[in-house]
């Protein structure tokens, strides 16, 4: 099925609520349809043709149209094929109404969007704001475009997130605000009753850098590359290519193959980089240093191989819209085959020691077990999904760059626990020397730079997604004037991973939290180029200052 | 059990001592490495090609006057792109391999400032790169004997002499 016969489908089934239809690539879907018809369509989508929701956006279009537009993305997978879902809102009542019910992944952006657009999700079951700082003032929704960029409001003092309640006899452990594990700022409260895991609420985006509003009101579309490469520090290439794909799509730009490969080539290496990065800090977690300093070892000789592609270590800076600035010198592959080489042969080594190892088996089998049906409604991504039996891969069901001619394995577990999605990094890691090997033998020569002078037409529209180390990265761009987007969104995948924190932990042992926030390689400062704040399911014992203080000198007396 | 520790014991000892002396010796980074961005300010023209695609808008212009481009170069909010080297016509920017820049000074040791003598647009009455070296010699108050004479076209008053 092509994108406009699913269109064709859905207007079928819909009438004159859609009002618009256009299908501009093989892969892209975007409807328009009426604000009373969002959550029947979003149904449909959902529990009918088997999409799976990304993210949502809200765009203040108030210049042009008079009105916010809300833009909800979906994706089918066996057809290849990303849908937008826009809705226009009008000014005076900005109402919509809440899909969360119907699609429970929506949950956290939809949130994100009130907070940043001032669109209110009608029906949303945790009305909680999310992203923007405890004492941001109720109006002021930094993403209109009226509101400058560098906007500070004076702080506010005494007051906090509303916590949801706890239950009767549950104590309260407390992680975070500076997470132990991944030395990143975020707030798990998780209760429990003994040793026993139950409900969790979250409170995250200490770390809001803005990056959304800086690349539509300040930065130019060749600048923008730089800051997205920066929303994550591990898989930084994921965005600068994310973004650029879709720049390059909306402007209907031809990249040479030779780009393709290169950027194969380069998010391939950083997956590798990632995982053991990875694999170590998961050593880490549960006590067993020894895979922490092996893989680390191991991967500080592919550090040193992207250094010399790129000029750096990490944050290559090889993206600009159009193509790469750095080739791949031809004397160079020999050297990129041995450091590969060397790494599978060692990575093989480590993957025969790993399931014979009971210490290891202990803390991963059984635990954090996350069921397939709940990963599919909260949106799990990446080795998360995989790991849960959930065969999603962007490489192969929206193949960019050079992945439609390479030959890509999706690696599936269905053990749905945290061994499983080891197992899953383990396999990709060695999947990706794989693809590294075939495209160094494939690619061809020729320019890394697309020839181009006109200016990007503005009001074009493009979706584009990359599978990042920890998962599928959505960039949607729409195209503006002053030469920079007019909106750009972003979403990484720990925005979907984290929401499925809750039901994972419940039941598990507290020692096993950490492996189990860890598991799906959570990166906050993604997360966070906005804020976040979850929830859920769960009941809390909060204890105030003056009882925690009691408690201490209760037991110093004794 | 038994077997994969002992495969684990083995995968340890086989490397040996990896750890590097650095600090101690020096580990200089690969060819091309972005680091350090060094400004010959000799060279610099005043374009601001650098200005315009400084992703961290780490550089600042600023005209003080009709003549005078004022540069500044924050290179303590720099992100090391090197797009700066890279569109710099005159190639007075070079990406060093210096990435050993930690300081208790940084705004200062940090800080780059020059400011170029450029030629006034008589339409608009603003700042811009003259298209030759010759032009620029052209510009009234280029030379000091430009400034002394107080030529017609001079915005300086004309400077008296000792004798006068």
């Amino acid at each position: 099925m092509s994108a406009q016969q699913l269109g064709e489908t859905v207007k079928q089934r819909f009438g004159d609520k859609v009002l618009d239809l256009s299908a501009p690539d093989l892969g892209q879907l975007y409807l328009t349809i009426t604000p009373d018809s969002v959550v029947p369509v979003a149904e449909y989508l959902y529990k009918d043709l088997g999409c799976r929701f990304v993210v949502n956006s809200g765009t203040d279009r108030r210049r042009e149209r008079g009105k916010f537009l809300i833009t909800h993305f979906f994706t089918q997978d066996e057809e290849k094929i990303y849908i937008a879902v826009h809705t226009e809102v009008d000014e005076d009542h900005p109402q919509i109404d809440s899909i969360t019910p119907t699609v429970p992944a929506a949950n956290w952006s939809e949130r994100e969007t009130r907070d940043m657009i001032g669109v209110v999700p009608v029906g949303h079951p945790d009305p909680r704001r999310l992203v923007v700082a405890d004492d941001w003032p109720e109006d002021l929704f930094p993403l209109r475009w009226d509101v400058e960029h560098g906007t500070k409001p004076p702080p506010v003092e005494g007051v906090a997130m509303p916590r949801l309640d706890p239950p009767e006899g549950a104590s309260v452990v407390p992680i975070g605000p500076y997470f132990p594990v991944l030395e990143e700022p975020t707030y798990f409260r998780v209760c429990g009753e003994g040793e026993e895991g139950g409900g969790v609420d979250h409170r995250g985006f200490y770390n809001h850098r803005g990056v959304e509003k800086l690349g539509c009101s300040v930065l130019t579309y060749n600048q923008v590359p730089f800051i997205a490469e920066r929303i994550c520090g591990i898989c930084g290439f994921v965005h600068s290519s994310s973004y650029c794909q879709a720049v390059e799509l909306a402007a209907g730009l031809e990249v040479p193959e030779r780009v393709e490969y290169i950027r194969t080539i380069m998010l391939e290496l950083e997956r590798i980089e990632s995982h053991s990065l990875w694999l170590g800090i998961a050593g880490h977690i549960i006590g067993f240093d020894t895979i922490l300093m092996q893989t680390w070892r191991m991967r500080e000789p592919l550090m040193w191989l992207c250094e010399r592609i790129s000029g750096n270590r990490k944050t290559y800076g090889m993206n600009l819209i159009g193509g790469v600035r750095r080739d791949i010198e031809p004397e160079m592959y020999d050297d990129i085959l041995e450091v590969i080489g060397n790494i599978e042969r060692e990575w093989q080594a480590l993957y025969d020691a790993i399931p014979g190892d009971g210490t290891l088996m202990a803390r991963l089998q059984g635990t954090g077990v996350l069921p397939t049906e709940v990963a599919r409604e909260l949106g799990a991504a990446g080795p998360t999904a995989r790991g849960s039996g959930l065969a999603i891969d962007v490489r192969i069901d929206h193949p960019y760059a050079a992945y439609d001619r390479l030959d890509v394995k999706k690696c599936v577990y269905d053990g749905c626990d945290n061994l499983a999605r080891v197992l899953v990094r383990l396999d990709e890691t060695l999947d990706a020397i794989n693809i590294i090997r075939q495209a160094l033998r494939d690619m061809p020569e020729g320019p890394i730079m697309a020839e181009f002078d006109e200016e990007i037409p503005a009001g074009r529209e493009a979706m584009n997604a990359v599978e990042a180390p920890r998962g599928e990265v959505f960039h949607w761009v729409l195209t503006g004037t002053e030469n920079r987007p007019e909106r750009w969104r972003v979403r990484a995948p720990t925005y979907a991973n984290l929401q499925n924190v809750p039901p994972m932990l419940k039941g598990n042992a507290l020692a096993d939290v950490p492996i189990c926030i860890g598991s799906f390689d959570p990166c906050f400062s993604c997360t966070e180029r906005m804020e976040v704040v979850d929830v859920n399911s769960g009941r809390v014992r909060v204890y105030t200052q003056e009882e925690m203080l009691a408690e201490t000198q209760g037991h110093s007396e004794s | 059990m038994i077997g994969s520790k002992l495969k684990e014991a083995i995968l340890c000892l086989r490397t040996g001592l990896v750890t590097l002396k650095y600090p101690f010796a020096p580990h200089p980074p690969e060819e091309d490495f972005r680091g350090y961005p060094e400004v010959d300010v000799d060279k610099c023209i005043g374009c601001g090609g650098c200005a315009a695609v400084c992703p961290s808008r780490a550089i600042m212009i600023q005209d003080i006057d009709q003549n005078t481009r004022r540069i500044v170069r924050l290179l303590e909010r720099c992100i090391y792109c090197g797009r700066c080297a890279e569109v710099c016509p005159e190639d007075a920017i070079t990406m060093t391999k210096q990435f050993e820049l930690s300081s208790d000074k940084a705004r200062e040791d940090m800080e780059v400032e020059s400011q170029i003598f450029m030629a006034t647009c008589q339409r608009c009455g603003r700042c811009y790169t003259p298209p030759s070296p010759v032009d620029k010699i052209m510009e009234p108050g280029f030379r000091d004997d430009e400034i002394k004479r107080g030529g017609q076209d001079s915005p300086y008053e004309p400077v008296k002499s000792a004798e006068e």
